[in-house]
């Protein structure tokens, strides 16, 4: 399962691994251009404040009465602190953009360039021409036969195939493809042929839209950067005021405050540690959201997923896996459980698939063990085909079974062959047969007469929401395996965790109300909505939003897209339809549904992230207050000092405070990148431990960060 | 709503409303509420209402609540006009008054016991557990004057004047 | 330091004011929510022969522009009649005293400063103004700029509440605050003041010999109509120049007590008022803990020193009671003082600046309430992201726009209160008035333009900055300070109309965590905004060894 663990631990894991090289150096470098850091208005201030320093050093003549010649050494370790300050926020971006281009490399290699089979029409006939797949346009038919790649996002046309598709979503079983669904570029036919029509164009398919969202330098801030920014703009304007309002007085009441102190007031006031991170976070939090493997087709989307209230939860690959579980075998009358128990291990033994795998495991613990797994060999195997939608196995006089090529579990399988062994008399009565097994009403066709408990059987256990499955011998319908939705690891603890933030998971399912029921509680959901078709997800998401709920939603189908447009968070299946996936304002390429939840974690760690460094840029100032107050009038006003609670040098207290305003930069820029980490809790105790963290302790950290550096400079 | 912002703002019906309101405002709370009040408080609280006045033998000395200017030796005297905030602070602590009554005492011979006396019967200020103590300066002379109308008679134009 | 029963009577106080507000708030909301009541047989026919005679329709909303400019224009107009007759009082009836009309910038900044609710004074009244003066302008504008702060303010309250589709109706709302809530609660409190010796009369200053045989005149006048809304409405300006140090305006302990109940009453019965026309009690908590954890905290810092005595300090208050009121009109920003600020310590003057800086401790009535809830918003805009949901109030998500207009409202302080105060010393003008470059006199400038920007009123300067600077300065500071944060506040709660609102997740801001946030978050965005100003002001004189601002 690609998302397990996602939510155990410290919830989120790491975004990919970044490093300082030389790429990333001179790029930082350069974006301290004042043409481009003009886009940055607090740190494009405190370069101007670098320049106004530096013609300070360079000629403090010019001025007297705010500067002191004799401090020209003081000017010079001043301006080049400023100029730290701006390359240090130039090189969080620069990081962060190395970040992104990293994880679009990473995408970039799912694309695939391969020659694959365009069907061109000719005359009367069909031809396929071998064409590079970036040569294929949308709406091209390619013939994909068993073994090819599918060149780019296609729609099946005709066929029905098994498709690995596990490079993209890392599910290892091939899924069934069928005319109407959608295939990812880059998957594999492993079974069967189809034609298929290309949806995109070379550059334009969604891990194209990706990268390319990642690389553009202009990505526009989103609404609540927009807000952040807004703030940082007024605390600017109120900071000008005061340090223009101290140096007017300084002047006019003579107190002979120098501007180079009062500068560094000034850059230690304004929010530069939010100021430089702010690109960078936004730029990490879409960039987590793509190591994952979800585009996002805008910033905003992002945020929203971080208040949502309702999540719909698909029951069927969100809450159960897709497979089913075996848990009873039925006989119908004149069989007994075992022979149904063995007839359904023997035709499941080459059926690799969770559901087979089930089968001989609950033969196994109940002990029906066949012999003939020693006496007989299968003199034919019938593979799953998608179109019969049955399985089977015909044995004959042999010398055994063999053990499937490729399986999984090959071991469990040759340890239950030795326990099965049989007498040499029980191995001269073993006879061949054949044994099938399938969907009831494919059984029911293929033998012809069903015996009478058959449809009494099939109708109780569909109507408790669950799967029968019925098992024929030599044509005879013998009995019914009984199999049970599955739940996924893990997730009574995703529910509880969305529970906990405040969310509402609703259960969304088309099986009957009892089922829908049990299987709700078991996961610990009270909402459900049992019966639904896909079409009943646009009157849930309305119902939601008319009730000003802010919803969460999945869905891969086309009666999925009105509704995936509605929700506030719609994430489309990338095996989903085209239209899902217009519609949605994300795609997961891994078509792993749970990923929702995921999803409005990472939206919540964006939000949190960015407010955490802002309240800690704010509060950080009331210690750089008490640093550089009692130095501003020290000349006139020595009484001040009781301010210097920290018992820091004149000169010292400056340069520390302002070190400290630099330093705290490239120290915090692991924790941009990374994200705040947290536990989901309630809104409540996620506020309460983050402001004191970050709130609180942004007051008190730089009392003694600044401290800190005081006495490293003194011992320099 | 912006459309009826601009109905509002720029059509005629503006500035009835405007002039309306606030001259019937300055008629009501100007006018009209302080004419009230003050008849209310004319046929309530007289005394009060004009200024607590203070009469010696009939006639206005002045009032209770403003100092009264005593600057004689047989007098308790407040405090210098420019120490109060007001200026005109009527009142005294007990310790100053007590300190004032030797050199009473000394000038007209009534006893420090009873001018002791006399500033304890006209301490106020303390109700419940609010406030502090003190005495009004007028008040406590005129009580002093009544304690030795003979020695006084002389010294006050009030008195010797009818 | 104080000692347990000064604690004690500061707590009972507080404590009879905050339940005689909680039992006045319903009726208040009443008022304004059109809720009937018995009282509509008296006020009902009354208010709507006013309405006729305005011409306005009492049932049409209106949105925040007309809302505010309706109020603007009113206030300007009646600016404009009090003008009228502070110029001319000279020609005019009721003027047994004889005094003549005010200079043209004399009346600029009196209209001004009493029409927004300041009633920052350059002039003594005992000696300037006549009778018609002191009712038809003072009492007149002291009346109308409290209605208009509480129509701003429960029109800014109507924009928060669910289901609102406009702020009300100004003129409505005026005419109801004057007629429902000013004129009767002033009556009793006035009848009262009375009772205690505050004087009632127009029958002219009164002259008499005194004991000792010299002629005094004893300077009655219209005064306890005055004092009742100048502490109920938080506009503070006095009948006369020393205002309630005066006797007549302040006559006893019982009075004193009294007033600083007046001055707390209103502001406070507003902060209850908005949890109730919101439908929602218990988001008046952190309005209410805020306002008063601040000022508890202002209390605290005023009570450090000794309280003073003698000098400057009227014997029946006594020191103790001045520092109490000087922190209450500072946090109602009333600016009624009944001392001389000159004689309070440096720590009293700094937590009187507290007060005014923050504006919502309560705060002057609905205008405390619009800045707390402006610090709200921020508040949980700042820290509000750290609970990894787009920051909201009320469920209303808080947006860039919002974000912006809470910021200008914000950014107006230190606009109008640092650049005049660094131009009064650059053009010379304070030192024009005597006042020093040290931080004593910086102290009393920049108290000026604070008490200005906050419409205070309160002030170290008073007759002595009668100059055309002053004047003018502070009558624009006032101004400013008054209709720009209103404005603004105004569109903020305009803009909420109608607003999506998610009434259940998001984080709670009705309880004590939040508030105690929120108090931290407005300690530091003031003390960040003019920590260095009270550092060269106030807090130097304390560490010089000042224990007051006598020379």
């Amino acid at each position: 399962m690609a998302d397990s663990g996602a939510m155990s631990g410290a919830a989120l894991p790491d975004a990919p691994r970044r490093a300082v090289n030389g790429r990333v150096l001179k790029d930082s470098v350069v974006r301290m251009s004042p043409g481009r850091l003009v886009s940055n208005p607090v740190m494009f201030i405190v370069e101007l404040c670098f320049f106004l320093v530096a013609a300070m050093a360079v000629y403090p003549r010019g001025f007297v009465p705010v500067a002191t010649p004799s401090e020209t050494p003081f000017y010079v370790e001043v301006a080049v602190t400023l100029l730290v300050t701006v390359w240090f926020s130039t090189l969080a971006d620069a990081l962060a953009e190395q970040q992104a281009e990293s994880t679009a490399r990473s995408l970039r290699r799912l694309e695939t360039s391969v020659l694959s089979k365009k069907v061109v029409t000719k005359e009367w006939s069909r031809e396929t021409v071998p064409t590079p797949s970036k040569d294929l346009r949308k709406g091209d038919l390619v013939l994909l036969e068993n073994g090819d790649v599918v060149p780019l996002d296609a729609e099946v046309l005709e066929g029905i195939a098994m498709v690995d598709e596990s490079l993209m979503t890392g599910e290892s079983t091939p899924v069934r493809k069928a005319p109407g669904d959608a295939l990812i570029g880059g998957a594999r036919v492993v079974s069967d042929t189809l034609t298929a029509r290309v949806t995109a164009n070379p550059g334009e398919t969604y891990i194209d839209q990706m990268i390319r969202m990642v690389e553009s330098s202009k990505r526009p801030k989103t609404p609540n950067e927009q807000a952040v920014t807004i703030v940082l703009i007024g605390l600017t304007a109120i900071f000008t005021i005061i340090i223009l309002s101290l140096l007017g007085l300084s002047i006019t009441l003579g107190l002979g405050g120098d501007l180079s102190v009062l500068i560094a007031l000034y850059v230690c006031l304004l929010p530069t540690t939010i100021g430089a991170l702010l690109p960078a976070i936004g730029l990490s939090g879409v960039s987590r959201l793509y190591g994952r493997r979800i585009v996002a087709k805008s910033g905003r989307a992002i945020e929203t997923a971080g208040d949502t209230d309702v999540i719909l939860l698909d029951k069927t690959g969100t809450i159960t896996v897709g497979n089913r579980q075996a848990v009873e075998f039925i006989p119908f009358e004149g069989h007994t459980e075992s022979e149904v128990g063995e007839a359904a291990f023997l035709s499941s033994w080459y059926d690799d698939t969770p559901e087979g795998r089930s089968v001989i495991r609950l033969a196994h613990e109940k002990g029906f063990l066949p012999r003939e797994l020693n006496s007989l060999a299968p003199s034919e195997v019938y593979e799953f085909s998608a179109s019969t939608r049955t399985s089977g196995i015909k044995l004959g006089r042999g010398f055994g079974f063999i053990l499937p090529k490729g399986d999984k579990s090959g071991k469990d399988r040759g340890r239950l062959r030795r326990k099965a062994a049989m007498s040499s008399e029980e191995e001269e009565a073993a006879s061949e047969y054949e044994i099938l097994k399938g969907a009831p009403d494919s059984i029911r066709k293929l033998s012809g007469n069903v015996p009478p408990g058959f449809d009494k059987t099939v109708e109780s256990i569909s109507a408790a929401g669950e799967t029968p499955m019925a098992i024929a011998k030599n044509g005879e319908p013998i009995g019914i395996i009984r199999l049970k939705d599955v739940l996924k690891p893990g997730i009574e603890e995703k529910v509880q965790a969305v529970k906990m933030m405040g969310i509402r998971p609703v259960m969304i399912t088309g099986d009957q109300p009892l089922t829908a029921k049990s299987i709700a509680s078991e996961v610990g959901i009270s909402e459900y909505v049992p019966m639904a078709k896909p079409e009943d997800k646009f009157r849930i998401v309305q119902a939601e939003q008319a009730q000003t709920h802010v919803a969460a939603m999945i869905g891969d189908g086309t009666n999925d897209a009105p509704a995936l447009a509605l929700a506030d968070v719609g994430l489309a299946m990338n095996s989903g339809t085209e239209a899902a996936k217009e519609a949605a304002n994300m795609v997961d390429l891994e078509s792993n549904p749970a990923k929702i939840i995921e999803v409005v974690l990472l939206g919540k760690q964006l939000l949190m992230t960015r407010g955490a460094v802002t309240a800690f840029s704010i509060a950080n100032d009331v210690a750089k207050y008490f640093a550089i107050m009692p130095v501003i009038f020290a000349a006139a006003y020595p009484q001040l000092s009781a301010f210097n609670i920290l018992g820091l040098g004149l000169h010292s207290a400056v340069l520390s405070a302002l070190i400290f305003n630099a330093v705290i930069i490239p120290l915090l820029i692991p924790l941009s990148m990374r994200g705040v980490k947290f536990r989901p809790a309630s809104t409540m105790s996620l506020f309460l431990r983050n402001t004191m963290i970050y709130g609180v302790g942004g007051v008190v950290v730089p009392f003694v960060g600044i401290k800190a550096i005081d006495v490293l400079i003194s011992v320099i | 709503m912006d459309k009826d912002n601009k109905a509002g703002s720029k059509g005629r019906g503006w500035v009835r409303p405007v002039v309306g309101v606030a001259l019937l405002s300055m008629l009501v709370c100007g006018l009209a509420f302080p004419l009230l009040v003050t008849g209310v408080a004319q046929a309530l609280f007289p005394y009060q209402a004009n200024g607590e006045v203070a009469t010696l033998n009939g006639q206005a000395v002045g009032s209770y609540l403003i100092d009264n200017s005593f600057t004689l030796p047989y007098f308790f005297h407040a405090r210098p006009a420019n120490e109060s905030a007001s200026g005109v602070d009527p009142d005294i602590t007990l310790q100053e008054a007590y300190s004032q009554i030797p050199g009473i005492a000394n000038a007209t011979g009534i006893p420090s016991s009873q001018l002791t006396g006399l500033v304890q019967k006209n301490e106020e200020g303390v109700f419940w557990i609010f406030g502090t103590p003190y005495v009004d300066v007028l008040k406590l002379n005129l009580a002093l004057i009544a304690m030795d109308p003979a020695y006084y008679q002389s010294r006050v134009p009030a008195l010797s004047g009818s | 330091m104080i000692t347990l029963l000064q604690f004690i009577s500061v707590a009972a106080i507080l404590g009879v004011t905050i339940v005689i507000a909680w039992l006045l708030a319903p009726y208040v909301t009443g008022v304004f929510t059109g809720k009937s009541s018995p009282l509509d047989r008296l006020f009902g026919p009354l208010e709507r022969a006013v309405y006729r005679i305005l011409g306005v329709d009492p049932q049409r909303g209106m949105g925040w522009k007309e809302y505010f400019f309706a109020g603007l224009f009113v206030n300007v107009a009646q600016m404009a009649l009090a003008a009228v007759i502070l110029t001319f009082q000279g020609s005019l009836p009721l003027n047994p005293m004889g005094f003549k009309g005010l200079s043209w910038d004399l009346t600029f900044n009196t209209v001004i400063s009493f029409a927004t609710n300041t009633n920052l004074q350059h002039y003594a009244g005992e000696a300037t103004l006549s009778y018609l003066s002191q009712m038809t302008a003072i009492q007149f504008l002291q009346f109308t700029s409290a209605a208009t702060g509480i129509c701003m303010g429960v029109a800014f309250v109507r924009g928060f509440v669910a289901g609102s589709k406009d702020l009300g109706n100004f003129y409505v709302d005026f005419t109801r605050s004057i007629t429902r809530i000013l004129i009767p609660f002033c009556l009793v409190a006035a009848v009262i003041l009375v009772f205690l010796g505050v004087p009632q009369t127009i029958s002219g200053y009164r002259a008499v010999t005194t004991v000792e045989g010299a002629a005094q005149s004893i300077l009655v006048g219209p005064v306890a109509s005055l004092v009742a809304i100048m502490q109920l409405g938080t506009n503070g300006g006095g009948y006369y120049g020393a205002n309630s140090a005066y006797p007549f305006m302040n006559p006893n302990p019982q009075s004193n007590i009294l007033e600083i109940a007046l001055m707390l009453l209103l502001p406070t019965v507003l902060v209850f008022v908005f949890g109730q026309m919101l439908g929602k009690k218990k988001e008046t908590i952190p309005i209410l803990v805020g306002a008063y954890a601040l000022f508890g905290i202002d209390l605290a810092i005023a009570f450090i020193p000794a309280a003073p005595q003698g000098a400057g300090i009227e014997t029946r208050i006594g020191g103790f009671y001045s520092v109490f009121w000087t922190v209450v009109t500072t946090a109602v920003t009333t600016g009624s003082v009944n001392t001389t600020l000159s004689a309070m310590h440096p720590l009293v003057i700094l937590s009187a600046f507290m007060g005014m800086l923050i504006q919502s401790t309560p705060g002057g009535k609905g205008v405390g309430l619009m800045y707390m809830v402006m610090y709200v918003v921020i508040t949980l805009f700042v820290v509000g992201l750290m609970s990894g949901r787009t920051p909201e109030y009320l469920g209303m998500k808080i947006t860039g726009r919002d974000v912006k207009l809470v910021m200008i409202a914000f950014l107006v302080h230190p606009l109008i209160i640092l650049i005049p105060t660094v131009v009064a010393y650059a053009g010379g003008f304070a030192q024009a008035v005597g006042v020093g470059t040290n931080s004593v006199g910086f102290t009393q400038v920049l108290y000026e333009f604070t008490s200005a920007a906050a419409n205070n009123g309160s002030d170290f300067l008073g007759t002595a900055a009668n100059t055309p600077f002053f004047n003018v300065a502070t009558a624009v500071v006032i101004f400013l300070g008054r209709y720009v944060p209103i404005g603004v506040l105004l569109a903020l709660s305009g803009s909420m109309l109608g607003r999506k609102r998610n009434p259940e997740a998001g984080l709670k801001t009705d309880g004590l965590l939040f508030s105690a946030v929120l108090v931290g978050s407005i300690l530091i965005l003031v003390v960040l905004t003019f920590l260095p100003f009270l550092a060269i002001g106030p807090i130097l004189a304390y560490l010089q060894g000042h224990v007051n601002f006598f020379g």
